[in-house]
């Protein structure tokens, strides 16, 4: 549920797809919030984590689910022995620390919950805690950063306007084929070709109708395919159990994207 | 492979539309048909292999992903098949040629030759002139320029919905109600009468009408007086879908009217769009115990699971949880017992928190079953529409009872404004038990479907009978809002949309299920909005997302109203 995310030592990869790389360094040394938008799988959670190994900052990372509730960010009592222990939440920790608070998929959680972030996301920078009684303002360096994915959420869960007009909005997609190709070849460890077949499949599979498939092959998805061909799969095994069979259980839609692949992948 | 699975077609149907850059289906030709595609369904020859059939659907698609079956193009090739074939043998060699440098498939199936041609209007020059073209292998299948034009322009693949396939002579000046008296002078027919009743409407008089020239007849009767005048329209070509027109069927027990039990009925206003005003009284509808006796042992309900854990999901209000092992503050007393009982040296559970969830319904349902004669309409499967809402509206009532919800179930049908029927199958303060279930079982679909002035005597209903915060009405329903005396299309949809707005304006949710319904329900669609409609073969297509719909109807009441109404200042 909360997973504080430990920066890693070597640099996270992340290859960027126009300026939002300048866009986040702008909006961290204003220490402005950031809204990340994008397609599941698309590189939201590594962009953050490049940028907070390029800032040099510890990331905190949160993941939304619907039972979300302000006490699992801000903090709670616990008892610890005979004496209840006051523990604070990870965002109560960005918050002291100076950290990147990162709430992935925020739009699950319910909505009075995403009022908390409110004093934190404007000119205030301060996090109320009404259990404690006090109100702790945001350490320099305290960033946060949320994501949500617009067409994957119903149209009953979507972000409050009030909540949406405090952050910079950055947008990300998928990338060009040809970038989309090396990220795949350098995170999977296959060769150029072997990747560039993979993105060909992902961009056959994206060209069709949103209306068939609820999701389309991530470049997560195709790395992972990628990852099954370095460890000495064969290609066509690898894009059926590692995107066909992950997009679907419907046994027609998997026969018919088993024909597509077969017409887009190389010949044997 | 000569007995491939007739359904094995569909396979091919994700490569089509990628290849067509568009969504296409893919079926199979009457047998000895070579493969084409009319522009929303490419046909493959029956009975040849996987192998062939791919590569018929490589060819037909990567046709119409190329822009070589424009409308332009295909018009120059109608009713000349030699040049249509010529064109075919130029343009497939074409679009595969192109096509074979993304796509391996295609580079190994083409045929060797390089292409001849360039363009799509190079190819039909070409196909126009004298000069030798290589034949096409057979498996480019042929093209129809007739099945091409065909498919209209506009529409792309929507199926046909209720409207395009009923029998209709479409009104193009109906007289206002009001100039009944001056109308003309025309003898009154006794003909015309004896072919005004029996039918679910008065088109077969109409159309007599229309053939004998007879104008209208004095105000006096009804028969004529109130028979426009209308000229006829002929119905498009008509798709294999077509039926014939649902006629309503008439049990004995139905003819049980409201003033026959000691009822006397109430009145409700209806809209009458076309003036923009109230018809105040204009309805009277009565809703009355059905009585009538039925078999106890045909009382057999089918449980869903799934749709009894999506419903308890519904939650609606705030309630605290005590004394649970996680949550977001101490409940205090539970600490000070804990307390007290480690003081006393037990060790009991560590359970001392309070929990905030989303759990307390206080949820009253009416569901409103749709008993009208187009319910009569069958399935393939010999079920019909009527069956599948019936047994939809009892998994649903006993569900919602078995989750402690107030629930009532009313069956509905109309026969003009005069006799608006409400049977109560359920009521609130009964149970659902086997003489309910069995008289729910026992209702046979007659008469017309008066959606306004139901769905106003359902919300009284609810709103004097329910005794819940939270109050939802369900209409089970098939088609679309229809009665005999001119109850139709826009008058009767702005009827039931104004009839939803007052329900909703008095805080009652509505939603509206389709269950079984083989037709398009655009209406009720129309009518009920996006978020408060759904319809699906069964009940339990949609029991996945039940606690998703019960819930977005239900918000739909805390939703602000669209910005163009909420901006004018009062």
């Amino acid at each position: 549920m909360l997973a504080p995310t430990p920066t890693r030592a070597a640099a996270p990869f992340y290859r960027p797809l126009a300026d939002e790389m300048e866009v986040f360094r702008a909006a961290a040394r204003r220490g402005l919030p950031v809204l990340l938008k994008g397609p599941t799988g698309c590189g939201k959670t590594r962009f953050v984590e490049a940028m907070a190994h390029e800032l040099g900052r510890e990331l905190i990372t949160v993941g939304g689910h619907e039972d979300l509730t302000s006490a699992d960010l801000v903090g709670r009592f616990l008892l610890k022995g005979g004496e209840t222990v006051w523990v604070d939440g990870p965002l109560t920790r960005a918050v002291r620390e100076g950290a990147i608070c990162y709430l992935d998929e925020v739009v699950e959680a319910r909505q009075d919950t995403t009022v908390v972030l409110h004093p934190l996301a404007d000119h205030r920078r301060e996090l109320p805690v009404d259990r404690l009684g006090v109100t702790l303002r945001a350490a320099p360096g305290f960033q946060l950063v949320i994501s949500y994915n617009p067409g994957y959420q119903s149209v009953l869960k979507n972000i409050k306007e009030s909540t949406r007009q405090r952050f910079v909005a950055i947008e990300l997609d998928f990338h060009p084929p040809d970038v989309e190709a090396e990220v795949v070849a350098h995170e999977a460890g296959v060769d150029l070709e072997t990747a560039r077949a993979l993105v060909k499949v992902g961009g056959a599979i994206r060209k069709l109708d949103g209306a068939q498939l609820r999701e389309v092959a991530s470049t997560r998805l195709l790395i992972m395919a990628g990852g099954l061909v370095a460890e000495g799969l064969g290609l066509r095994s690898a894009v059926q159990s590692a995107i066909v069979r992950a997009l679907s259980d419907d046994p027609d839609v998997i026969r018919a994207l088993g024909e597509l692949i077969d017409a887009v992948l190389p010949r044997a | 492979m000569t007995a491939v699975d007739p359904q094995s077609a569909g396979r091919f149907r994700f490569l089509a539309s990628f290849l067509a850059g568009r969504s296409l289906g893919v079926g199979e030709a009457p047998p000895g048909e070579a493969a084409y595609t009319d522009g929303q369904f490419v046909f493959v020859s029956a009975g040849r292999s996987i192998a062939e059939q791919r590569q018929e659907v490589l060819v037909q698609s990567a046709l119409l992903g190329a822009g070589s079956l424009e409308r332009h193009l295909v018009t120059a090739l109608r009713g000349r098949p030699t040049v249509a074939r010529r064109y075919l043998a130029l343009e497939g060699r074409r679009v595969l040629a192109n096509l074979a440098a993304e796509l391996p498939l295609a580079a190994a199936v083409r045929p060797a030759e390089a292409p001849a041609t360039s363009t799509a209007d190079e190819s039909l020059r070409v196909a126009k002139g004298r000069s030798a073209v290589a034949e096409a292998p057979a498996w480019f299948g042929v093209i129809r320029p007739s099945r091409l034009l065909a498919a209209p322009a506009g529409r792309s693949g929507a199926q046909p919905s209720e409207r395009d396939l009923r029998l209709s002579f479409d009104p193009t000046d109906v007289p206002e109600a009001e100039d009944e008296g001056s109308g003309g002078r025309g003898g009154r027919s006794r003909l015309l009468e004896l072919f005004g009743n029996p039918l679910a409407s008065n088109k077969l008089s109409d159309l007599f009408n229309k053939l004998l020239g007879s104008s209208r007849s004095p105000g006096g009767g009804a028969a004529g007086g109130n028979m426009p005048l209308r000229t006829m329209r002929r119905v498009e070509s008509v798709a294999s879908s077509a039926r014939p027109l649902p006629v309503p069927i008439r049990f004995t027990t139905s003819g049980t009217t409201g003033s026959s039990v000691g009822v006397g009925g109430a009145l409700y206003p209806e809209w009458d769009v076309f003036n923009n005003r109230y018809r105040p009284e204009h309805c009277r509808v009565f809703d009355y115990p059905l009585a009538t006796p039925a078999d106890v042992s045909d009382a057999a309900v089918r449980h869903d699971d799934v749709l009894r854990r999506r419903l308890s999901r519904v939650g609606l209000g705030p309630k605290v949880l005590r004394r649970r092992p996680d949550g977001d503050d101490l409940d205090l007393e539970a600490l000070i017992d804990l307390f007290v009982d480690v003081q006393a040296g037990f060790s009991p559970p560590e359970q001392m928190y309070l929990e905030r969830r989303k759990l307390a319904r206080n949820l009253g349902v009416l569901i409103l079953l749709d008993a009208s004669g187009s319910a009569t309409d069958t399935d393939p499967r010999g079920r019909s529409v009527h069956d599948h809402q019936r047994r939809a509206a009892a998994t649903l009532a006993l569900t919602l009872e078995e989750l402690g919800d107030r629930v009532a179930v009313y069956g509905f049908r109309s026969q003009g404004r005069g006799a608006v029927r409400l049977p109560a199958i359920k009521p609130f303060g009964q149970r659902f038990g086997a003489a309910a279930r069995a008289r729910l079982n026992g209702l046979r679909p007659a008469g017309y479907t008066r959606l306004g002035a139901g769905i106003r005597r359902a919300g009284e209903i609810l709103k004097t009978e329910a005794g819940t915060p939270n109050r939802l009405l369900l209409v089970l329903s098939d088609g679309f809002p229809y009665d005999d005396d001119g109850y139709e299309s826009r008058y009767a949809e702005a009827d039931s949309r104004k009839a939803l707005e007052e329900l909703r304006a008095d805080g009652i949710a509505c939603l509206c299920l389709s269950i079984g319904a083989s037709t398009s329900t655009d209406a009720l669609h129309r009518v009920f909005g996006s978020a408060s409609h759904a319809n699906a073969p069964t009940l339990a297509d949609l029991s996945p997302r039940m606690d998703e719909l019960f819930l977005s109807a239900l918000r739909e009441l805390a939703a602000p109203k669209p910005r163009g109404l909420r901006a004018s200042p009062s």
